[in-house]
């Protein structure tokens, strides 16, 4: 087992190193210059200039890059033009936020995109099933922004359950930190309910028609145990491909759910990072989203190995 | 119950109702302010640093202002007040300035503030300020003795004080100890009425009050950045909310008490709610566009005054749907600059036959208008798009080059990118005077060289007498809107909202919380 897990991780190295400097280099084609920012919109030429200089940025892109790769095999990620703290600790600061999100995000998207999806296979061509995959397009078609939005107006200005915006820590309580991230989870969730309960559908469709479903049928198990233990299982090799997108797209793709409820996650420190050019965050923020992606993919190699045991024989 | 009965029993209900609210009035106007509490306040984005030599947006203006204090800072009504300084005396050819500091005036980390931090404060600023050119007419400083400093300028300066008080990169005063840290690095210790908490960066950050606040005993009330500071609140959390439909549910949602930068069509959503207070604040910023001087065809006078002929502001304001008024100037009515009477600063010309005959003059042969602007801002978009159609109508070839804010910034002021006309919004500029313009009609690349204007620019810095500075600001107006350098659109406002738990927010320039309580 150890040695496919050996290989995903030196054939992830040049995939970072390539990750490292094509993020360099889209980040320094962006038109504009951060030294604007932090001088201001309004500060004078000479201002601006002075402040490239002490930044660096008046050097060769070549001379940027080779400077860049050299913190990075030192373990430096670099410092913040914008923020003036180091790249980890502001990654580090955001972290709980992010993983907090994503992770009730997931709790939810599992169970119930897997249920949509075997449910909708199960009675194919039903009610049942149009009713589902109209609920799993809705979920992937409805702008986010507009339902996060109609979402505070009731559940927290109308009904006043929720709290509108903001984070509150773990260790500041369960209840409250759950009060605060589960609106936001729930609406994220939807569009990801979608895609699970449609890959979900999918694959149970192409496995619930062979012969080991018949045979499992007719030795008289129930249609719970040959659906559930038969022909679920074999459908789960695309299922986990898709938990694992769906959990890359929870940790870095949150950032409208973050700027609609004011939540301090990774997502929009990156956003907030490319419109303001602050280079060494953004790009040692996506080299990290990288190694998370790789890691993820890791995993989900040594899930395989659980649900399909052909896999670890392969 | 007869209709006679009906009738007295509703005016006895409506003079009840009526006592009823003239009593609830009068607790009101008579209330005490309650000291104590915390108050939240859904803020739209999060300072990047609280090193006051370097913050210029309204988010950082607004802590900063806060915590720190200068020798004098803008009033109520945009003029100089006197704050740390007991008073400035200015000699007779506006070269030498001397600065009385009140005594007994404590830092936020104990220590008391002399004339030696002041020195020290100064000196930073010069080092790592983007605005330190605002000091290069320093010939040099004096400490006499701990509480006096004096500012001797290089030539006649008559609107120093003027300069002195600008709360965008402020003048604000730090321990000696802070002379040689690096930008962004100074530590956060101020003389003002609140000091930083807790700060969790894109979160929240918590100001506390100082209870070693040296009030200004000369001060009557609120006076801008100067004046009677009175802090009621035990803590003022800044919760960093950048949507504005989730800073207003905030509000109605008890999650917050104040918020502000809400746009006038949401802040509608809480207009009928009994006791929510929505507060207009004007003027805000100044709406104008940029006409580049170097680029084909703008480089032709009378090509930039068939835009200037052709531009509607009507039009673009309505487009905009902010708070909004219609000025032609570059300073606001009712500040001493402002110029009186009805000068020809050829404002909302909105004239397509103008305009068509002066493209003829100019030989304009369809060559491309490049307008460049940032969908980052709607109101910066929406303005470019109604001109472009203004222009359209006139027979201009139009490009609208839609790009984000950072390159918009950089391109306007540095002049590259191709652009011929460009849009910013002012916003404390217009507040502050001529002396806060000068960046921008003086040493942007398109409008450099221009001798009638360096001179007339001349004259508002040396004339000892208002009268005489204000003909000068007059006459640079002339020139910037003769030449079409500028196209001024309108002036905006902002609108606040705040809960009815809040007493005492007084609606100005920035939100400010001393003499703020809630119940």
């Amino acid at each position: 087992m150890f040695r496919p897990v050996l290989g995903s991780l030196v054939r992830a190295v040049p995939v970072i190193l390539v990750v490292a400097v094509l993020t360099f280099f889209l980040m320094h084609l962006l038109p504009g210059d951060p030294a604007v920012v932090i001088a201001g919109p309004d500060a004078p030429v000479e201002a601006v200039e002075r402040i490239r200089a002490q930044l660096g940025l008046d050097r060769s892109i070549a001379e940027q890059l080779f400077i860049w790769l050299g913190q990075l095999a030192h373990g430096n990620f670099g410092t913040s033009l914008v923020l003036n703290q180091s790249v980890v600790s502001a990654v580090i600061e955001r972290l709980p936020v992010t993983l907090s999100l994503s992770m009730i995000a997931m709790a939810i998207v599992v169970p119930v995109g897997v249920a949509c999806g075997v449910t909708a296979a199960y009675f194919r061509g039903s009610l049942v099933d149009q009713g589902m995959m109209l609920l799993a397009l809705l979920g992937v078609s409805v702008p986010s922004f507009w339902l996060a939005i109609l979402s505070v107006i009731l559940f927290s200005v109308v009904l006043g359950w929720l709290p509108s915006s903001g984070y509150v820590p773990l260790s500041e309580g369960f209840w409250p930190w759950l009060a605060a991230l589960i609106q936001p989870a729930v609406i994220l969730a939807l569009f990801q309910i979608g895609f699970l309960a449609r890959t979900t559908r999918s694959a149970m469709l192409e496995v619930l028609g062979q012969d080991f479903v018949r045979t499992a049928r007719s030795k008289g198990l129930t249609e719970w145990l040959a659906v559930m233990k038969h022909a679920f299982r074999n459908a789960l090799i695309p299922v986990v491909t898709a938990m694992g997108i769906i959990l890359s797209l929870l940790i870095g793709g949150s950032v409208i759910i973050e700027q609609v409820f004011a939540l301090p996650g990774i997502g929009r420190l990156v956003v907030q990072g490319i419109l303001v050019r602050d280079y060494p965050l953004v790009q040692g923020c996506l080299l990290l989203f990288g190694c998370t992606f790789v890691i993820i993919n890791v995993l989900i190699d040594l899930l395989y190995t659980v649900v399909d045991p052909r896999v670890r024989n392969d | 119950m007869n209709n006679v009965q009906v009738q007295r029993l509703g005016c006895a209900c409506v003079a009840g109702l009526a006592i009823v609210a003239v009593l609830g009035l009068a607790r009101n106007a008579v209330a005490e302010p309650k000291p104590g509490g915390s108050l939240i306040y859904a803020f739209s984005s999060g300072p990047r640093t609280l090193d006051p030599y370097v913050i210029n947006n309204t988010v950082e203006i607004e802590v900063v202002n806060e915590i720190y204090e200068s020798l004098v800072a803008l009033g109520e009504d945009y003029t100089a007040r006197p704050s740390l300084a007991a008073r400035a005396e200015v000699s007779p050819d506006a070269r030498r300035f001397t600065f009385t500091l009140r005594h007994g005036v404590k830092f936020q980390n104990g220590k008391e503030m002399t004339a030696a931090d002041v020195l020290a404060s100064f000196q930073r600023y010069q080092a790592v300020s983007p605005n330190a050119v605002a000091l290069s007419g320093v010939e040099g400083y004096e400490t006499p003795d701990p509480y006096t400093f004096v500012i001797r300028l290089k030539g006649t300066n008559a609107l120093f004080l003027d300069v002195l008080k600008t709360p965008s990169y402020p003048f604000s005063i730090l321990p000696a100890e802070q002379k040689d840290k690096a930008a962004g690095a100074a530590d956060v210790i101020g003389t003002g009425p609140l000091r930083l908490g807790e700060w969790m960066k894109d979160s929240h950050l918590t100001l506390r009050r100082f209870d070693g606040y040296s009030v200004d005993p000369s001060a009557q009330g609120l006076d801008g950045y100067a004046g009677r500071k009175i802090v009621y609140l035990d803590a003022v959390r800044y919760n960093i909310v950048p949507e504005p439909n989730a800073r207003i549910a905030a509000v109605q949602s008890g999650g917050a008490d104040v918020t502000s930068q809400i746009p006038q069509s949401l802040s509608k959503r809480v207009a009928g709610q009994p006791g929510m207070q929505v507060q207009q604040v004007f003027p805000g910023c100044q709406q104008v566009f940029f006409q580049h001087t170097q680029n084909v065809p703008t480089n032709n006078l009378l090509v930039r005054q068939a835009v200037q002929a052709a531009m509607g502001v009507d039009d673009i304001m309505e487009a905009l749907g902010e708070v909004s008024k219609r000025n032609g100037q570059l300073s606001y009515p009712g500040t001493p600059y402002f110029t009186p009477g009805n000068p020809n600063f050829h404002y909302d010309v909105n004239d397509t036959a103008k305009a068509k005959a002066l493209l003829q003059q100019a030989g304009y042969h369809g060559e491309k208008i490049v307008l460049q602007t940032t969908p980052t801002y709607s109101w910066h978009l929406n303005a470019t798009l109604v001109l472009s159609e203004h222009l359209k109508a006139a027979g201009m070839n139009v490009e609208v080059q839609p790009v984000d804010w950072n390159k918009n910034s950089n391109d306007r002021m540095s002049g590259e990118g191709g652009w011929n006309i460009s849009l910013t919004n002012f916003c404390s500029q217009p507040l502050l005077g001529p002396q806060q313009w000068r960046p921008f009609i003086l040493t942007i690349p398109q409008m450099r060289g221009d001798t009638v204007l360096e001179d007339a620019y001349r004259r508002v810095f040396e004339s000892l007498d208002l009268p005489g500075r204000q003909k000068a600001w007059a006459e640079v107006q002339q020139r910037v809107f003769d030449q079409a350098y500028f196209l001024k659109v309108g002036d905006y406002g902002a609108i606040n909202i705040a809960s009815p738990k809040v007493h005492d927010l007084t609606a100005w320039y920035n939100i400010r919380f001393w003499g703020v309580w809630r119940d």
